[in-house]
């Protein structure tokens, strides 16, 4: 009896260490461990057994596979019979191959299937379908998602989610549009008039905020996306944004001017009751809640030009937060990380280079996530490891994506129209 | 309890542990519908809103200032003061004060700038003796550009004030 207790304390001890070492594994430093995830990612490549072959079909394949960060993709687009065996030579330096089948009559229809490479064993097989053709990017994403999943990777969730975001049509006149996270589904949710600065409000993007000019002050209103209910949330004489949302959904960080005074308050929605966080004559604006809703970041102008800056919600005290760059006046956050837009160039216009940045509230190492162009409205996905960000040049604009564990970038083209704000 | 029993709750215990609380995807549960296959609304407001002025209108004069400024200078007072005179002419009526930004910046920076030139008007136009009560102020950022061309002269043009009698 004694050495069976012994023995099965000792299995309890050997799996309790091997359990605590592991959690020890994921602490290790991300810089360190970037360059054996580059040898570490799955070798894999896609072959299209559709009838009619489909060349964005497999855009979108190819992008989410490469921006999990888990894939190293062969770009070659290899066509075969979804049903037969895996032919080409090619696949044989592959680890995996993704077999897939699309139809596009009455609705879409995306069959998968992942095969090991060397054996032809199936691993994974699954269809999914859905009635607009239009939607036909997400089921590519969940596809992916769902490999992803089974391969055991770390969870790569944002890549099903909506975007929401503004965009001038006109002077004055302006639309907010829901997409997939590469921008090739685009619907229209509100179109004409001014309606600005679209905010998620909640994890299941079924309502988001927004601000409307359509009276003689901004009014925030709250939308939801599948029935249309509109609810007055705030107005305020100038300007009245929704910057920042609290987990739970019951409070938010506003940006409002009732004497014309650019400042930030909270609003507890569930008590209706409204405090003023900042108290500064100038201009204080883009609150982003962290360290668990007790503080916030911020962009203010009291030291002269735009710049980063924190505080306690209900303290007095305020440090800075960035001590580089003469211009940052865009910032997100997650958990403790902060990105923020920083200008570069030293002229007032002309070739202005703007980079997105990446630092901590806990202490003041920076690194630059971009280095050339015009990179501004940072973006954290909702796990806080993909940024979003809008590049623009004289060419229009394109969406980025940036992966922050395995430094994966890409790019969406975004066409002529001016982003004036976005969500994730 | 034996030894296979507790190895196995153990083993189950940890894999449930290390499978990692996965993000869950918006609208993928609860069910078997796919939330991408509910249709979202379409709002139209096409016929909403006021009328687009990209400068001043109703005798009132545009105000123009420096880049990521909001000071009332010295060369500008002049225009206050025929600005408060057209005020003084209009009776009761109420007046829009619209401050306006070039397009460098991100979004609520670029409203709050403009917010900021629109209260920097309104504060010299009450020295000048307009009432308060008269004047409401709203910031357009970089929205009502008055022109596009990428100059250094339509980036200046589109740092303004545009005042006009609120509808």
């Amino acid at each position: 009896m004694c050495n069976m207790q012994l023995s099965v304390k000792g299995q309890l001890v050997r799996y309790l260490f091997l359990f605590f070492l592991t959690l020890n594994l994921f602490a290790v430093d991300a810089t360190l461990t970037i360059e054996k995830d580059v040898e570490q990612r799955t070798r894999i490549a896609l072959e299209d057994g559709s009838s009619i072959p489909n060349a964005k079909l497999f855009d979108l394949l190819l992008a989410d596979l490469k921006i999990s960060g888990h894939f190293l993709v062969d770009e070659t687009h290899y066509e075969g019979s979804f049903d037969g065996p895996l032919l080409n030579p090619a696949f044989k330096s592959q680890e995996y191959a993704l077999k897939y089948t699309m139809s596009q009559s009455g609705g879409t229809k995306l069959s998968v299937k992942l095969i090991k490479a060397s054996s032809g064993e199936e691993i994974f097989k699954k269809s999914y379908a859905i009635a607009s053709n239009a939607k036909m990017p997400f089921l590519a994403h969940k596809a992916i998602y769902d490999i992803n999943k089974v391969l055991k990777y770390p969870d790569i969730g944002w890549i099903n989610r909506y975007v929401v975001f503004s965009r001038y049509t006109a002077p004055r006149r302006s639309e907010i549009v829901l997409a997939d996270y590469s921008f090739t589904y685009q619907k229209t949710i509100i179109r004409g008039g001014l309606n600005l600065f679209p905010k998620w409000a909640d994890a299941k993007q079924r309502s988001f905020y927004y601000t409307s000019y359509r009276g003689l002050v901004p009014t925030l209103y709250r939308l939801n996306i599948y029935t249309g209910e509109k609810s007055k949330v705030a107005s305020s004489e100038g300007m009245m944004v929704c910057s920042d949302v609290s987990r739970d959904g019951k409070k938010l960080l506003l940006t409002m001017a009732p004497s014309g005074q650019p400042d930030i308050y909270q609003l507890d929605l569930t008590t209706g009751h409204k405090i003023r966080v900042t108290h500064f004559n100038g201009i204080d604006v883009s609150g982003k809640y962290v360290d668990h809703e007790n503080r916030m970041v911020f962009v203010s102008n009291r030291l002269g030009y735009a710049n980063i800056f924190k505080k306690e919600i209900h303290g007095s005290a305020i440090s800075q937060v960035v001590y580089h760059g003469r211009n940052n006046n865009a910032v997100d956050t997650h958990g403790s990380q902060i990105i923020y837009a920083s200008r570069e160039s030293s002229s007032t216009f002309g070739n202005n280079t703007f980079n997105i940045y990446l630092t901590s509230i806990d202490d003041t190492s920076t690194r630059p996530l971009t280095t050339t162009g015009s990179n501004l409205f940072p973006r954290f996905s909702s796990d806080g490891t993909v940024v979003l960000y809008i590049k623009q040049t004289s060419n229009g604009s394109s969406v980025g994506y940036i992966n922050l564990l395995s430094k994966q970038s890409m790019l969406f083209p975004l066409g002529t129209r001016k982003i004036q704000a976005i969500d994730w | 309890m034996n030894h296979r029993t507790l190895l196995g709750i153990t083993t189950f215990s940890l894999l449930l542990l290390l499978s990692g609380c996965g993000q869950p995807v918006p609208g993928m549960g609860g069910g078997s519908g796919n939330v991408y296959d509910t249709d979202t609304v379409s709002i139209d407001e096409s016929g909403s809103g006021s009328a687009a002025y990209n400068s001043s209108s109703d005798g009132f004069q545009s105000l123009y200032f420096d880049f990521d400024s909001y000071v009332i200078t010295g060369n500008m007072e002049a225009t206050i003061a025929k600005n408060a005179s057209v005020a003084q002419q209009s009776g009761t009526r109420k007046i829009k004060i619209e401050g306006n930004c070039d397009e460098f910046g991100t979004d609520e920076y670029n409203y709050a700038l403009g917010l900021k030139r629109a209260k920097a008007v309104k504060d010299a136009l009450q020295m000048q003796g307009v009432p308060t009560s008269r004047m409401v102020m709203v910031s357009y950022g970089e929205s009502n550009p008055a022109c596009s061309a990428a100059t250094d002269a339509c980036y200046a043009q589109n740092r303004r004030v545009d005042l006009r009698l609120a509808k």
